[in-house]
């Protein structure tokens, strides 16, 4: 956890908050099963035979475990092409929006800058979040084809550059504006210059809300599905979503390879979201709130 | 020094760019790349693939879409004048649009033309503007151009459970059987595929014409609330529904075809595309053998309609490699192909193939299906605004069936929508 | 506005240069020389596909000027305002629902769980929604909903708590309530995150001081956490609303705008105008018809709330 957090402790009232911790968990069960029976139920689902899925009653464990869905959709289906589009859109456009992040973060927080300036960007920021993306999409893909990047991941890496913007200033805000500016006073003393100080001195201390910023820009970019199906057209540069999605045929969703499709879609950015949970956390304040 | 340099990548980028454009105008391509449908529909065209590589050389890459995407794309696609697809798999009901914007290449200039053991029907389905009944207003005086092939002959038609009864002739005789045989919670006596949109459009039109009711008339004026009309919608959202599975207004094809497979459901209508998928699977399929497959039974008018689905191969107009994918065209018709077509889980639309004895035995709908072609079936209303009028009619067919509205208030909803709609297209709809 | 949320909003001001005037100016020539150019590039690509749309809004069908033509047909049509209705409905039920769960949840965790691997499992199942494919959810969902083979129907029946199914997607009420509970259940947990976050970050002694002088604790949550969560909270409700004009995928293979047009929302209704109609001066008088609306709301929301304000 970011912050360890020592819980309540109020001298006459412990036994009323042992009951009211037995509530509590008797609440999060309910929310729990909420929340992982469709995860355990798309999980089984990709498990199932055909047979098992169609048949009279739904089962609640798999009569017989099978891990054909995830053969076809590596094999025959050939999702493993888009799932590296995906890794590849996803990371590229984090990595720039980061950059262009910083870009825009490091003047309203390390300059004398006016305030007015700094609160209009941030707002300005925000506002491109109010894009409706259903109603620009036809534009883009005009202009896409215009310069000739239909079907090339560029032109979602582009895209989905601009729609991390809003995510990635307002977190990267939030961590630069922690960051003392006296740790980099010290490096100008020393002889240093303005990139050399941010370069060695904020950049390293900047690091790990930069790695958080960028796992949840990457998350919440893993799932885009709509301009990835509009801008592409082959295996070229089409992403897991868009190959997900097509397990939806006119006659029937195919539902065991859907379903295994949906568990190989949340293991990739689970891992990322696991493995640097204590930044994620931090991060998903938005620098909004904090305590100095 | 920077400057310069820039300009160099520049330029590189631009001849890299140049070089990428899809060139060369005729002669042979390594390869065709092929818009597909994603389904059991472009089974059989990607179990022929190889086999045409093997023969010729050139590769096929067939980029698969889910139906309501793949319509979107090629709109787009044809919008741009895109060279992506050298061909396109559509749906029938998408010629007037393609045909309207000039999207395809004529394909007799490549030497196509009408082969006698196959049905008129599919010739006529490809060619725009259509050769019988009403085009729109736009298209009058237009000559006549082969713009698509059949590669999959389907028309929906009729299934119902052999071991249990005869077949039905009619309406009148489904209703009853349907009566006869509903068990609520056991069996359904009629499965109706009563999804929002196209699926429940798909599933009416054949008892609406069956009934002698349309959507337009041969002038455009909208019918749709017509007595005859008015007839079949309530046929469909009280009879049927009476002996119907349960929330109708949410099920689509799979969800019928499951209840026939696992013998939930004693009759449907059908297209032969979904056969294959769940009926016909024997993984999942509790029914097989005990299943016949007909034309659609008659109705009020005395004739039952069959509804054309056939999926068409065309040409963009934007493809470079016109002749080549015809030929590609020309090779899935002939005779041997098609054979193996229908070996590989294709649906044929070669009448000699459709009737052969041996084929049948394992697709018992190809003996129907060849049958339907030569009624011929009717094709959805021929105009470019079939998509909207199909979204008008599914969504307030659904309200219907829901219980949301009644047929009457549901069919002048609907003739009111279509009415204001074809107008402002300029059709001379009242 | 007063008290401990203030001081939190005032992010550190750019301090220690202070003063000295010609590095002041050579301090804001920087920051636009890295602004202008990336606030260039974007503003330039936010504003073409708005301008493209108003220019193919004024585009009759076959070419040539329609005038006002696209907008009067967009703002005629009946459908539209039974999706904005049916928009409206879905967000009054999806945002609140969404937000005082998540606070609720987060409130919940924070004061009376204090396992790390509760914790950590409830990380773990809150990651999950945020990360499956929207269409994923849509299937998931209609396994769970369907007649006759959803888990949901089976499930309450072998619990007995039901008798006969119950139809969830096709009466009107419960198709939408069926519907937004998939988006609740699948952005409950963003809020929960961030809320979760956000009260970590609340200075104990504070909380601690109010302890000691005999504060409850729903007066505890009211004053300080509420006061320190609430910027925060009012930028996950800017989010989510924006969000909610994009709902899409989950609904369509739910119920497909069904029953009737119960579920036909704002975004859906687009779609079929562009897409299914292929009316495409239509589409752009209503994506511009959107843009002014969001950028309307969006000056409002940003005015009526304190965010980032001088």
């Amino acid at each position: 956890m970011a912050v360890t957090v020592t819980p309540l402790r109020r001298p006459a009232g412990r036994r009323r908050l042992g009951a009211a911790r037995l509530l509590a968990l008797a609440v999060l069960l309910v929310v729990g099963v909420v929340y992982a029976f469709p995860i355990y139920w798309l999980l089984i689902t990709s498990l199932k035979s055909k047979g098992e899925l169609f048949g009279a009653t739904p089962t609640f464990f798999p009569g017989t475990v099978t891990f054909e869905p995830f053969f076809s959709i590596f094999g025959p289906r050939n999702f493993g092409a888009l799932l590296v589009n995906s890794v590849v859109v996803c990371g590229a456009a984090t990595l720039l929006a980061l950059v262009l992040g910083f870009a825009i973060t490091y003047p309203i927080t390390r300059l004398a800058v006016s305030r007015r300036l700094r609160v209009n960007v941030l707002n300005w920021a925000l506002s491109l979040r109010f894009l409706p993306p259903i109603a620009v999409v036809v534009p883009y893909f005009g202009v896409v084809r215009f310069l000739g990047l239909y079907d090339q991941p560029l032109a979602l890496i582009l895209v989905y550059t601009l729609f991390s913007l809003p995510f990635a200033i307002w977190m990267l805000k939030g961590f630069l504006s922690e960051i003392p500016l006296e740790v980099e006073e010290a490096a100008y003393v020393d002889g240093a210059s303005r990139w050399q100080a941010f370069r060695s001195v904020l950049l390293p201390l900047a690091t790990p809300g930069v790695l958080a910023a960028g796992i949840i820009i990457f998350a919440f970019a893993w799932s885009e599905f709509l301009f990835a199906f509009i801008l592409t057209a082959t295996p070229r540069g089409q992403t897991f979503p868009v190959g997900v999605q097509g397990l939806v045929t006119q006659f029937e969703i195919i539902w065991n390879d859907m379903a295994a499709a949906g568990v190989v879609a949340i293991a990739v950015p689970l891992a990322l979201m696991l493995a640097a949970r204590r930044y994620v956390m931090a991060g998903l304040t938005f620098g909004v709130i904090r305590e100095k | 020094m920077t400057r310069s340099r820039w300009l160099a990548l520049l330029a590189v980028a631009a001849l890299v760019a140049t070089a990428c454009q899809p060139g060369g105008t005729g002669g042979k391509p390594s390869k065709l790349t092929i818009a597909a449908v994603q389904g059991n529909e472009s089974i059989g065209l990607k179990a022929l693939a190889p086999d045409y590589e093997k023969k010729t050389g050139i590769k096929l890459e067939i980029v698969e879409s889910p139906y309501d995407q793949l319509y979107e794309k090629l709109v787009n696609s044809f919008k741009a004048n895109d060279a992506t697809f050298d061909l396109v798999m559509m749906d029938d009901p998408w010629m007037p649009k393609f045909g309207t914007d000039g999207s395809l290449q004529e394909l007799g200039q490549f030497g196509i033309t009408r082969d006698p053991d196959i049905a008129p029907v599919i010739y006529d389905v490809g060619t725009w503007p259509p050769p019988r009944g009403a085009a729109p207003p736009s298209e009058k005086g237009k000559p006549q151009q082969l713009l698509g092939i059949t590669i999959v002959g389907n028309v929906q038609m009729f299934m119902y459970r052999s071991d249990m009864s005869e077949a039905p002739k009619t309406y009148d005789d489904v209703l009853a059987n349907a009566k006869k045989f509903n068990q609520p919670g056991k069996m359904a006596g009629y499965a109706i595929r009563g999804k929002a949109g196209n699926p429940i459009v798909a599933d009416f039109l054949p008892i609406l014409w069956s009934f002698g009711g349309d959507v337009f008339d041969e002038n455009w004026k909208v019918v749709f609330d017509s007595p005859d009309s008015v007839a079949a919608i309530k046929f469909l959202v009280e009879d049927l529904k009476a002996v119907g599975q349960a929330s109708p207004d949410t099920s689509d094809a799979a969800d019928r075809a499951r209840l026939m497979a696992i013998g939930e459901a004693y009759q449907s209508s059908v297209w032969p595309g979904e056969v294959a998928g769940i009926v016909g699977d024997p993984a999942v399929s509790k029914v097989i053998g005990k299943v016949g497959f007909i034309p659609i039974p008659a109705g009020k008018s005395g004739k039952g309609f069959g509804m054309m689905g056939n999926w068409l191969l065309g040409i963009p107009k934007g493809s470079k490699n016109g002749q080549a994918a015809a030929d590609f065209i020309k090779w899935m018709t002939e005779k041997e192909t098609q054979k193996t077509y229908a070996e590989k889980g294709g649906i044929p639309s070669r009448t000699s193939i459709l009737t052969d004895p041996a084929l049948n035995e394992k697709n018992p709908y190809f003996k129907p299906l060849a049958d339907s072609l030569q009624v011929p079936p009717n094709w959805r209303p021929r105009t470019d605004q079939w998509n909207a009028v199909e979204n008008i009619l599914g969504t307030e067919l659904n309200a219907a069936l829901a219980g949301q509205k009644t047929a009457e208030a549901a069919a002048k909803a609907a003739a009111d929508q279509i009415r204001t709609l074809m107008t402002g297209a300029g059709y001379p709809s009242q | 506005m007063s008290g401990p949320a203030e001081q939190a909003l005032s992010a550190p001001a750019p301090r220690g240069w202070g003063g000295r005037r010609a590095s002041l100016t050579a301090q804001e020539r920087l920051a636009y020389r890295l602004l202008l150019p990336v606030l260039g590039v974007v503003v330039v690509v936010v504003t073409v596909p708005f301008l493209m749309a108003v220019v193919q809004s004024l585009e009759a069908r076959g070419g040539g000027f329609a005038g006002l033509d696209n907008y009067v047909r967009a703002l005629s049509s009946g459908a539209l305002y039974a999706a904005l209705m049916a928009t409206a409905v879905y967000a009054a039920i999806v945002l609140p629902a969404q937000v005082l769960l998540g606070l609720g949840l987060a409130l919940l965790v924070h004061r009376t769980i204090p396992s790390t691997a509760i914790r950590a499992a409830l990380y773990v199942l809150a990651i999950v929604p945020l990360v499956i494919p929207p269409v994923a959810v849509g299937v998931i969902a209609r396994l769970i909903y369907a007649p006759d083979y959803g888990a949901l129907n089976h499930v309450l029946i072998s619990l007995g708590l039901i008798r006969e199914e119950i139809q969830w997607l096709s009466s009107p009420a419960a198709a939408m309530l069926s519907v937004a509970s998939v988006d609740i259940w699948q952005w409950t947990p963003f809020v929960y995150l961030v809320a979760y976050a956000g009260l970590q970050t609340v200075p104990q002694e504070t909380v601690e001081a109010a302890q000691v002088d005999g504060a409850s604790g729903w007066q505890q949550f009211r004053h300080i956490e509420l006061a320190y969560l609430r910027p925060l909270l009012v930028l996950i409700v800017f989010f989510r609303v924006a969000d909610v004009l994009r709902v899409f995928d989950h609904v369509f293979i739910l119920t497909g705008g069904g029953p009737g047009s119960t579920t036909q929302f704002l975004s859906l209704h687009l779609y079929r105008i562009g897409f299914k109609f292929s009316d495409l001066g239509q589409a752009a008088a209503l994506a511009v018809l959107v843009m002014l609306f969001m950028s309307i709301l969006y000056t409002l929301v940003t005015r009526l709330l304190p965010l980032e304000r001088d």
